[in-house]
């Protein structure tokens, strides 16, 4: 395990809980109308001379059928930006909201929501569906479907190999998820070599994109994630209670094998359904709960809401940055989310771990 | 709380651990579970908690029948304190004392925070250790982190405390702080313990009660007295240990002798002459040697007289603060005649022992070997004006031989 555990927190916010998490809110709500401004077409981060204007897009907010505008701006607005948006915080929320409950889970620091393989999983039934070439047979939900599908099973298999005797074994777990992960992993390898013209989209889609936002995807993501983000907080007095080990979980009256499938279950459907429909956007569920915990604790009531709420800006900020930072092409999210998260982290890491202790 | 075990067993696989182990505690009661590794006390306890579920029998508490509560009332009626803990995760002591609080939690929904911060602030202030509350808990001491678990687990608000070694990992004032506040707790709070203990001294002190586990049996129960008995210890440990009171407190304690069974005998005769507490180290070294060892002319009370009694050595005694008297001497040079080897402590001579002296010269007239510890040179102590020391001068030159320490005594007799 890292020594991060051993930073201590800062005080002031330690202290004031609730008023950082609203401060989370407020950002989160000012990223989301901010991020709707950003775009090649404008106005932040235009590279069009005909960009739209602040005012008329404010109007597109507000009023989507108005009259005034052209047809263009409020299909930008309403048809692309918004859900994309929208999608981006969804994603944000649940990836970080289960990797908190992962890490809490193996009680490991380094664990991530892709730990016992719904990134692999998804993995392949998205190539799959990509190369068999059924997105066009069968219609466009065929690659999250099957994405979906994929990951839920592969979490299922991770699941049997890691329980003996009805008990889940955190440590067997993590290799199985380990060993899974690398044999599907080759097996997606293969399928993109052998992909010829699709390796391009394919490779896209293993990084990350919000690429094809559609507002079914936003309500069909909408309800895993809510009901996930409250299961996992309405669990957090127990989660706190099995970071000191299963035999204290259970002294303390949280029964920790309930308590572990539970979260497990939850955390895989929340994951498998942000995988399936923008692909596998790495470090947002192994970095944002470290990153919250430097700055809160590692109590789960407080943990969980501050990851779920900066996991949403986080990436929100991270797509709106992939969009535009390369003028008339969309960088992978992925890659953004690890380009700035990267040395945002190690700072916290770096000033925690030097001027540590609580007062 | 009144708890009673009836017939408890538990097997992992095909192994058991506990074998029919029946007990009751009383209200308030301070019981020690003691017994080597592996004898099943932290898996008894295991089963009190059902973290392990017990296979046979049945644990009562206040009349109710564990297995029919819930996890929260068992977690509100037990609370443990294991040997140590840690984690790697930022979590402050006051964090980990309102984990003590989960078992209480009304609902998921509501959040009487207030409540449970308060009683998580009693907790701390009972167990000393308020002060730490927006401490790191992983940056704590070993002694702190204790107090800090202790917290949590009054603030379950149990009806009793489970220690598992609470003290493996203190050092000694961390020890006696740690088993000083359960004490209280078990007075003051009249909070039911039961802690497994491996200080023998420890469960001595503080225990009312002490169940010995044996391969997972209860080999006996009772108070410290009764159960620490060199005979049963010997059985269960298989430590061959002296036991005595402390003077000051009358509580028994416990010196470990040997660390093994009493090795075979050589057989070969070995007669002591000692006194005064001198003949101890000698007599302990040829006994673990395997010597046939007896020891002459001692008075009932002196210090040596005990040491023999513990080692189980025949000792040729007179009465309390009496002169060695013609019978007893007489007695004394019998049993040098049955001896090849005879041995002279550092022993303080006076008028009542001066005849130990003589037995010592009638042992080199009659052909045996002497030899004479001198206990590292220093002059005898003479309470006979310099006869004492005369005398010895005498022996040497009658063949005795002198010999400076323990070790070396034992290496020329075993020659």
């Amino acid at each position: 395990m890292s020594g991060i555990g051993k930073v201590a927190a800062n005080s002031r916010i330690r202290r004031s809980p609730v008023r950082f998490l609203c401060l989370l809110a407020v950002l989160l709500l000012a990223t989301f109308f901010l991020a709707i401004f950003i775009g090649a077409k404008g106005p932040i981060g235009s590279d069009d001379i005909d960009e739209m204007r602040y005012s008329e897009l404010f109007d597109a907010i507000l009023d989507k059928d108005s009259e005034r505008l052209s047809y263009s701006t409020t299909a930008i607005v309403w048809a692309f930006r918004i859900p994309r948006v929208l999608l981006a915080g969804l994603v944000g929320a649940s990836l970080a909201c289960a990797g908190t409950a992962m890490q809490a889970v193996f009680r490991n620091p380094m664990a991530d929501p892709f730990i016992i393989g719904v990134s692999s999983g998804a993995a392949i039934g998205a190539s799959s569906a990509g190369l068999i070439g059924l997105t066009v047979v069968v219609g466009s939900f065929t690659k999250p479907m099957l994405a979906f599908a994929c990951a839920i099973v592969t979490v299922f298999f991770v699941y049997r190999m890691g329980t003996i005797r009805g008990k889940v074994q955190v440590e067997t777990l993590l290799l199985s998820g380990v060993a899974v992960a690398a044999f599907l992993g080759a097996i997606v390898s293969f399928l993109m070599y052998s992909a010829g013209q699709q390796f391009h989209e394919l490779l896209l889609w293993l990084l990350g994109s919000f690429a094809e936002p559609r507002w079914s995807y936003v309500w069909m993501m909408l309800f895993p994630a809510l009901a996930g983000v409250i299961i996992i907080f309405l669990y957090g007095r127990e989660l706190n209670a099995l970071l000191l080990g299963e035999e204290t979980a259970h002294n303390l009256g949280a029964n920790p094998e309930t308590l572990k499938k539970l979260m497990l279950a939850v955390a895989a459907f929340v994951t498998a359904g942000a995988v399936a429909f923008t692909g596998i956007i790495g470090f947002v569920g192994l970095i944002v709960p470290h990153m919250m915990r430097i700055l809160v604790g590692a109590d789960h009531r407080v943990l969980v809401p501050a990851a779920t709420l900066f996991g949403a800006s986080f990436l929100i900020w991270a797509d709106s940055i992939a969009r535009t930072i390369l003028p008339g092409e969309e960088l992978p999210v992925g890659v953004i989310t690890a380009m700035c998260g990267g040395p945002f982290f190690l700072y916290l890491l770096r000033r925690s771990r030097t001027g540590s202790v609580i007062s | 709380m009144k708890l009673n075990v009836s017939d408890l067993s538990f097997s992992f696989d095909s192994s058991k651990v506990l074998k029919n182990i029946s007990f009751e505690t009383a209200e308030g009661e301070f019981l020690g579970l003691m017994g080597p590794n592996g004898s099943g006390k932290t898996t008894l306890l295991r089963c009190l908690t059902r973290y392990l579920p017990a296979r046979a029998g049945a644990i009562l508490v206040d009349m109710k029948p564990l297995h029919t509560m819930t996890d929260r009332e068992v977690a509100s009626t037990f609370a443990v304190v294991p040997q140590s803990s840690s984690t790697d995760f930022p979590f402050t002591a006051k964090d980990v004392v309102l984990m003590g609080r989960i078992p209480h939690m009304q609902s998921r929904l509501s959040s009487s925070r207030r409540e449970d911060a308060d009683k998580a602030l009693a907790a701390m202030t009972v167990s000393g250790c308020a002060h730490l509350a927006n401490r790191s808990f992983s940056e704590l001491s070993g002694g702190e982190r204790q107090r800090v678990v202790i917290a949590r687990a009054l603030a379950q608000e149990p009806k009793a405390l489970l220690l598992d070694e609470p003290t493996v990992y203190l050092d000694i004032s961390g020890q006696l702080e740690m088993m000083d506040l359960v004490a209280k707790l078990n007075r003051e709070e009249s909070l039911t313990i039961i802690a497994v203990l491996h200080d023998i001294n420890l469960a001595a002190r503080y225990c009312d009660r002490i169940a010995l586990l044996n391969q997972g049996k209860l080999e006996v129960l009772g108070p410290p007295n009764d159960v620490l008995r060199p005979e049963v210890i010997l059985t269960v440990y298989g430590v061959d240990v002296t036991v005595r009171k402390d003077p000051l407190t009358h509580d028994v304690f416990v010196m470990p002798r040997s660390p093994t069974v009493l090795s075979t005998k050589i057989g070969r005769r070995i007669h002591v002459l000692c006194g005064g507490g001198s003949g101890g180290p000698i007599m302990r070294a040829l006994v673990d040697g395997g010597y046939s060892v007896s020891v002459g002319v001692l008075n009932v009370l002196d210090s040596d007289y005990e040491s023999a009694t513990d080692l189980r050595v025949p000792i040729i005694a007179e009465v309390p603060f009496a002169q060695i008297s013609d019978d007893m001497h007489a007695e004394n040079l019998k049993r040098i005649d049955e001896t090849p080897i005879v041995v002279v402590t550092h022993f303080p001579v006076g008028p009542g022992n001066f005849r130990n002296l003589e037995a010592a010269m009638y042992a080199l007239k009659a052909g045996k070997r002497v030899y004479i510890l001198t206990g590292g040179g220093g002059a005898r102590i003479d309470f006979v004006g310099g006869k004492a020391d005369a005398f010895i001068g005498d022996l040497v030159d009658a063949g005795a031989v002198k010999i400076k320490s323990v070790t070396d005594m034992m290496h020329i007799i075993g020659e």
